[in-house]
């Protein structure tokens, strides 16, 4: 095709998606066919893909609407970075949306497809924006719109008071982008980010440090980086399945977006300390998110800790990148910036599935506490066999999709290690990145045998798990599409990575003074070959399954010995026995507090009730979050005693700020 | 790939596998008979293991009444995974057969993989040991990662390179220099987590079935008839996946160069004695330690993750 054909078919794409988009909201709004509206939600995400592939491969494609004031709403640029972001938008979209097809949650109605709709356009709106104005617009449509979805239309406390940390955090985000931009703003002279790249000289070292902490903070309360991820496993587990798929799946990684777009691209090459900070915070994020996620038994509290997890390496590979940014090594930027591009693509394929095979386990069996699940794998095979792959795929299996981007990772970190040019100090800050990465591998290994194991393996240890069937066909669907995009970016791991190099070498070479020549050798330090690994693991499969089947009788079924007594789910590990070696090895940041509550028949050593009951302790809530609550709280009555109700005083107030701000103008 | 690589690569995967899929139980046997005689009793013969896979072989498999499809497809996933793992580490030559696969990252991977499915196929039947031996085992296992791939940073760091062949050819050439102090460091940190890895005292007892202590064997409690053959097959594999990383990265004395039939044969004995050297030292370990309280263990693996830093940070800031 040629660059213009590609063009038409973006800008084909463009309307289609716009079109379906409004199509399924107004059908949704006035409450007409589930079905319906649906479909047009699943075929304008499949638009978004085409957009986003056709913005990766081909010519940018640029829009301008609705114009206020001197500002324009809708001021959208689609380049091969928002393609990236559109495609992993455009796949978990549509298969939440075929999912949708086949799930309601009780208490959810018309109003939550509408705010879906309106939250995907959002989300594309974010990717495409173009000027301060328009990406403020949309990113507030975005929050809004999420956190309708969060609350719903009628919901409880507990919904309300996640609700409420999402919106005040989400917030705090908001203020510290809109902080960013209107210094960056200022320096550039316009609010179109086209100016901004020429602007950062203007902006001076402390405005440029100044404007990228403020960056870091804002997009990275709204990735979940620690210690700014509090709101998320609260918000993420108490929406809809489909709704968490997106979030976590997509939703999060706006804010790698943003990070990428403002802090790599159009700042350019920093100092090298914003890449040690990125690849420390990074590293606390991989490693906090999965201790806390081996912690819980709610299974979709647990991938919501996973995200934050897998935003941790995502945030490794950005720090690599910033580093070898700041420090003139080219092969560091691209590797490091295709890894997290990879991994955020991966991420949102294989955290969708596993939200989307949680809403099934939930809708069969009633519950999502895993030690009330249990052997759903002989009730639900298809769901336990996605569920599978997705679990291996996070936890970083070869030839899946995580362990490609996780082995590209590794290769920024090694090679960052390995360039004599970097100073000492960013070098070792590399490899206790390494140390962090494999240790965060190996635990997310622990978590998923245990997420898998206990929900789907064994006996199960409820009722409601007891009966659950297989759920229904669009469910299925989705899952197994999803499923077989774990393992398509995983054998395609090459052609891939190559064209997210491509996307990262583009936005190496605008952020700074690097000539794209010295983009141009592949990077890799290493040989990862999916196919041919797919090839030889099936190989010898075939050989020792065939050498296994010869002469071989089947297998005698018996009941599991349990010392003679017959088994029963009360035998089995829980989830909570599982992970307690790893409770105790991290003693130190888990803080785990237990209770073992035994009642005994009166007069005798029999126990009538054992109750046990365990936790953790999370400390940035603890530590962090608890003094700010309770200062923050201090302050407010201190400040209510400006309040006094009466008209006159607030006028008085008015007439000082306005008397106090002419002084210091007129200066 | 030309034909003569291909060649190459086939007259090396034979020798190679023949080496490590023919050698794997006898190193279980050398290693039982020197605990045996190490602890004064006599032990069984060396050729032991051979004869159990056989005996387990010819034996029908009982399943639990509930397990899942997952209990028969494991055995076959873990033991492939294992047989691929064994074909990308060099370990007669300076190449492996399937280098062009993957580099240690992989072999890692791989080795990840199936810890995995065997970890889920231990609680499939719902037996408490099958949970205890999977908690236990992902949970050492990931105390022994980082020491893992930071000692083998250490070597990457020198070598500019993931892949293993490199790795062994610079390492052949290198001669005097693998002595020198971070690379020792680095390959005390990798002998800590092997132990480990490889599931050997004062981590895990091999020959237990005692309930409280064991990890690996807890795993395989549940599995039985061929499968586990298979299983116990795959383990005796992993312990040279182990031996065989350590002695490319930390000791490539010995790896053919060439693919003559004097290299090979050379590289043949070498494999096979730091083999036996390595069973011997873990069968003196299990002979000679007793077993570390669980809440021990991550003392002695982080020593692993610590030493393999100071011997990063030691390259890093002290003059060559």
């Amino acid at each position: 095709m040629s660059p213009a054909d590609i063009e038409a078919l973006a800008t084909g794409a463009l309307v289609a998606a716009g079109i379906l988009g409004a199509l399924g909201a107004s059908l949704a709004f006035l409450g007409v066919g589930h079905r319906p509206q649906m479909v047009a939600a699943a075929l304008g995400s499949v638009a978004c893909v085409v957009l986003g592939l056709a913005v990766m491969v081909g010519p940018v494609v640029a829009v301008r609407l609705g114009r206020v004031l001197s500002y324009s709403l809708i001021d959208l640029r689609f380049d091969p970075l928002s393609g990236v972001f559109l495609v992993a938008l455009g796949a978990v979209g549509a298969a939440s949306s075929v999912y949708g097809l086949g799930y309601r949650e009780a208490g959810r109605s018309r109003f939550d497809t509408f705010a879906l709709i309106v939250f995907v356009t959002s989300l594309v709106l974010v990717f495409g924006a173009a000027s301060a104005f328009s990406f403020l617009f949309a990113w507030e449509l975005m929050a809004l719109s999420s956190a309708a979805l969060v609350i719903g239309p009628k919901p409880g406390r507990a919904v309300v008071r996640a609700g409420f940390i999402y919106v005040a955090m989400t917030h705090l985000a908001t203020a510290a982008i809109a902080i960013a931009f209107a210094v960056w703003a200022a320096a550039a002279g316009s609010l179109d980010f086209g100016a901004w790249g020429d602007g950062v000289a203007a902006l001076g070292d402390p405005g440029r440090d100044l404007v990228f902490l403020l960056v870091l903070v804002g997009f990275g309360t709204k990735a979940g980086m620690v210690p700014l991820h509090v709101w998320l496993p609260r918000a993420h587990p108490v929406a809809p399945s489909h709704v968490s798929a997106l979030m976590s799946g997509v939703m999060i990684k706006a804010g790698i977006y943003g990070i990428i777009r403002f802090g790599i691209e159009y700042l350019g090459a920093g100092p090298a300390w914003w890449g040690v900070v990125v690849l420390v915070l990074g590293a606390i994020s991989a490693v906090l998110g999965v201790l806390y996620a081996l912690a819980e038994h709610d299974l979709k509290r647990l991938l919501a800790f996973h995200s934050v997890e897998n935003i941790g390496i995502i945030l490794i590979g950005l720090g690599v990148a910033l580093i070898g940014l700041a420090e003139g090594a080219a092969p560091l930027v691209v590797l490091g910036l295709a890894a997290a591009l990879f991994h955020t693509l991966n991420h949102a394929v294989f955290k969708s599935l596993l939200f989307l095979g949680a809403g099934a386990v939930q809708s069969a069996a009633g519950t999502r506490d895993l030690n009330r699940l249990g052997g759903l794998a002989r009730m639900m095979p298809l769901t336990a066999l996605t569920f599978g792959v997705g679990a291996a795929a996070i936890s970083g299996l070869p030839p899946l999709n995580g362990f490609a981007s996780e082995w590209l990772t590794f290769q920024g970190l090694l090679s960052a290690g390995a360039t004599g040019t970097l100073d000492p100090i960013e070098r070792f800050a590399a490899y206790v990145g390494v140390g962090a990465l494999a240790l965060t591998a190996a635990l997310a290994v622990a978590c998923f045998v245990k997420a898998t194991g206990m929900t789907f393996l064994a006996m199960p240890r409820g009722e409601g798990a007891a009966r659950a069937t297989e759920v229904g066909l669009p469910m299925r669907a989705a899952m197994v599409g999803l499923g077989i995009g774990c393992l398509a970016l995983g054998l395609a791991a090459a052609p891939v990575g190559a064209l997210l190099a491509g996307v990262a070498r583009g936005i190496a070479g605008r952020g700074s003074d690097l000539a794209p020549a010295s983009l141009q050798p592949p990077p890799v330090i290493g040989t990862y070959d999916p196919v041919l690994l797919a090839i030889a693991l099936g190989g010898a499969a075939i050989v020792v399954v065939v050498v296994a089947r010869l002469r071989a009788r089947p297998a005698r079924r018996a009941p599991t010995w349990t010392c003679g007594i017959a088994p029963e789910p009360a035998f089995e590990y829980t989830a909570t026995s599982f992970s307690k070696p790893l409770r105790l090895f991290f003693e130190p940041v888990l803080r785990p507090d237990r209770e073992l509550r035994v009642e005994l028949h009166s007069g005798t050593p029999f126990p009538r009730r054992v109750s046990y009951h365990s936790d953790v302790d999370h400390l940035v809530e603890t530590r962090v979050y608890g003094p700010l609550h309770r200062a923050s709280i201090a302050l407010s009555q201190v400040a209510r005693r400006l309040q006094q109700g009466t008209l006159q005083l607030y006028l008085a107030y008015t007439v000082g700020a306005l008397v106090v701000l002419l002084v210091l103008a007129r200066r | 790939m030309t034909p003569e690589r291909l060649a190459e690569d086939l007259l090396l995967a034979f020798v190679q596998g023949a080496v490590a899929l023919g050698s794997a139980p006898l190193l279980q046997g050398i290693a039982r008979k020197l605990k045996a005689r190490l602890q004064f009793r006599h032990g069984p013969s060396i050729w032991q293991p051979y004869r159990d896979l056989v005996k387990w072989w010819g034996k029908v498999p009982v399943e639990s009444e509930t397990a899942s499809p997952l209990t028969a497809a494991a055995p076959w996933i873990v033991l492939a995974t294992m047989v691929v793992a064994v074909l990308i580490v060099p370990i007669v030559a300076q190449r492996a057969p399937l280098a062009e696969t993957g580099d240690l990252l992989v072999v890692i991977g791989l080795l990840a993989l199936a810890r995995f499915v065997q970890a889920l196929a231990a609680l499939d039947a719902g037996s408490a040991f099958g949970g205890m031996g999977a908690s236990r085992e992902v949970a050492i296992a990931s105390l022994v990662e980082p020491g893992i791939l930071l000692s083998l940073a250490v070597v990457v760091a020198g070598a500019g390179t993931t892949n293993l062949d490199t790795i062994a050819a610079l390492g052949a050439a290198s001669g005097a220099s693998l002595f020198a102090p971070p690379l020792l460091l680095g390959a005390a940190a990798f002998a800590i987590v092997a132990i480990a890895e490889t599931g050997h005292e004062p981590v895990d007892n091999p020959d237990t079935h005692l309930e409280l202590t064991m990890i690996h064997e807890g795993m395989l409690l549940e599995a039985s008839g061929r499968r586990l053959a298979m299983l116990t097959y795959a383990a005796q594999l992993k312990l040279v996946v182990v031996v065989g990383l350590f002695s490319v990265v930390f000791l490539p004395l010995g790896a053919a160069g060439d693919l003559s039939v004097p290299a090979l044969v050379v590289g043949v004995v070498a494999a096979l004695a730091k083999l036996t050297v390595a069973a011997c030292g873990l069968a003196a370990l299990d002979a000679g330690m007793a077993k570390l309280r669980i809440l021990a263990l991550p003392g002695l693996l982080g020593l692993s993750s610590l030493l393999a830093l100071t011997s990063l940070a030691a390259r890093l800031w002290l003059p060559a």
